[in-house]
């Protein structure tokens, strides 16, 4: 349990988009202003989440691979 | 020892009849009508060229483009109430009637679109538009979203026309790095083209690694083996060029241009 536990967090943590209105979930960052720890995996935020910007569920969200542009990281954790 | 060059892409492409859009007609009413303004007569019909909100049994998209919305408000009113965005790019063209757009970017604007007008919006960190029909003629736009090259960008606007008679007979970029065109923070080019039977184009893109999303709004297009009629379209990569012939007067055409990123689950 606890190697299962230690192999998983080697995983890369994800950037996510949601495609209905395009806010980012950043696994790293977290959404401290809506109750999401930093670090928290897309697996374990709550299957009946949705954006808090639209209402999107969590399958209307796509992993992305795009970085941010200068101090948007900071921004993104006040989102 | 080197690894040997990547072999170019294959070609491959798909066609997309306008029939085989996913199609939505979401009324201003219910629940909806703090999403569709113009309560209560007012509804929006939306065919979406790529999977979008309800329609999910499409294609996901084409490169970095997500979205290829082909909307039509109806009746005094009717647009989008005011909602928030982040990240991604949006253009929209207009191709018929009146679009008054309110953007909270730059400090606020309010911005008004006739028939040849398109805007690029990045919206980037974070911002809210509202985009309304106040005319009560059926205002008909082609939105467009594409993933940015970067999250959480500065949030931009800007806007142009395309004039469909100085600019005909010849593919017209009007979005992307190019002098006149509008700049848009990824490796997108969108261009239009309005001309008459018989004339022939051929459309160059960057390199045989970007593809072109080519969508005939009006008339008749022969583009490459395919024939697309009014709101038909393809998806075309691993191509140098991509010949086109109009077969009807007044055919107008958008050719969109992405960086395929090789991981495209488009043939569905």
């Amino acid at each position: 349990m606890a190697l299962d536990q230690a192999a998983a967090d080697l995983r890369p943590l994800k950037r996510l988009i949601c495609l209905g209105c395009g806010f980012s979930y950043d696994e790293a960052l977290g959404l401290p202003n809506h109750g999401i720890a930093p670090g928290t995996r897309w697996e374990d935020v709550p299957e009946d989440w949705v954006c808090p910007d639209c209402g999107t569920p969590k399958s209307g969200f796509e992993m992305v691979e795009i970085g941010y542009a200068t101090g948007g990281a900071e921004l993104a954790q006040r989102a | 020892m080197p690894s040997p060059p990547a072999s170019p892409p294959a070609p491959c492409s798909f066609v997309l009849r306008a029939g085989e859009r996913g199609h939505d007609l979401i009324r201003s009413d219910g629940t909806r009508a703090s999403y569709i303004a113009g309560h209560p007569d007012a509804f929006i019909t939306r065919d979406s060229s790529f999977n979008f909100h309800e329609y999910q049994n499409g294609r996901p998209g084409f490169g970095s483009m997500r979205v290829f919305g082909d909307e039509v408000f109806h009746g005094v009113g009717c647009g989008y109430n005011m909602h928030p965005h982040h990240n991604f790019l949006i253009c929209a063209f207009v191709l018929q009637g009146e679009l008054t757009h309110i953007n909270t970017v730059g400090g606020g604007m309010v911005d008004q679109l006739g028939p040849g007008d398109y805007y690029v919006f990045s919206a980037g960190s974070g911002g809210k538009h509202c985009e309304l029909g106040i005319t009560g003629e059926d205002t008909n736009i082609i939105y467009i979203w594409f993933l940015p090259a970067q999250l959480y960008l500065p949030p931009t606007y800007s806007r142009a026309h395309f004039d469909g008679r100085t600019g005909r007979h010849g593919i017209a970029q009007l979005v992307g790095e190019a002098d006149g065109a509008l700049p848009i923070p990824n490796d997108i080019r969108i261009s239009r083209l309005v001309t008459d039977a018989g004339s022939k184009h051929t459309c160059t893109p960057r390199s045989s690694s970007h593809g072109t999303y080519v969508f005939v709004l009006d008339g008749d297009l022969r583009c490459a083996d395919t024939v697309l009629a009014r709101r038909d379209s393809t998806g075309i990569w691993g191509v140098d060029k991509i010949d086109c012939e109009a077969t009807a007067d007044s055919t107008d055409v958008l050719f969109v241009e992405v960086a395929m990123t090789g991981d495209e689950v488009v043939g569905r």
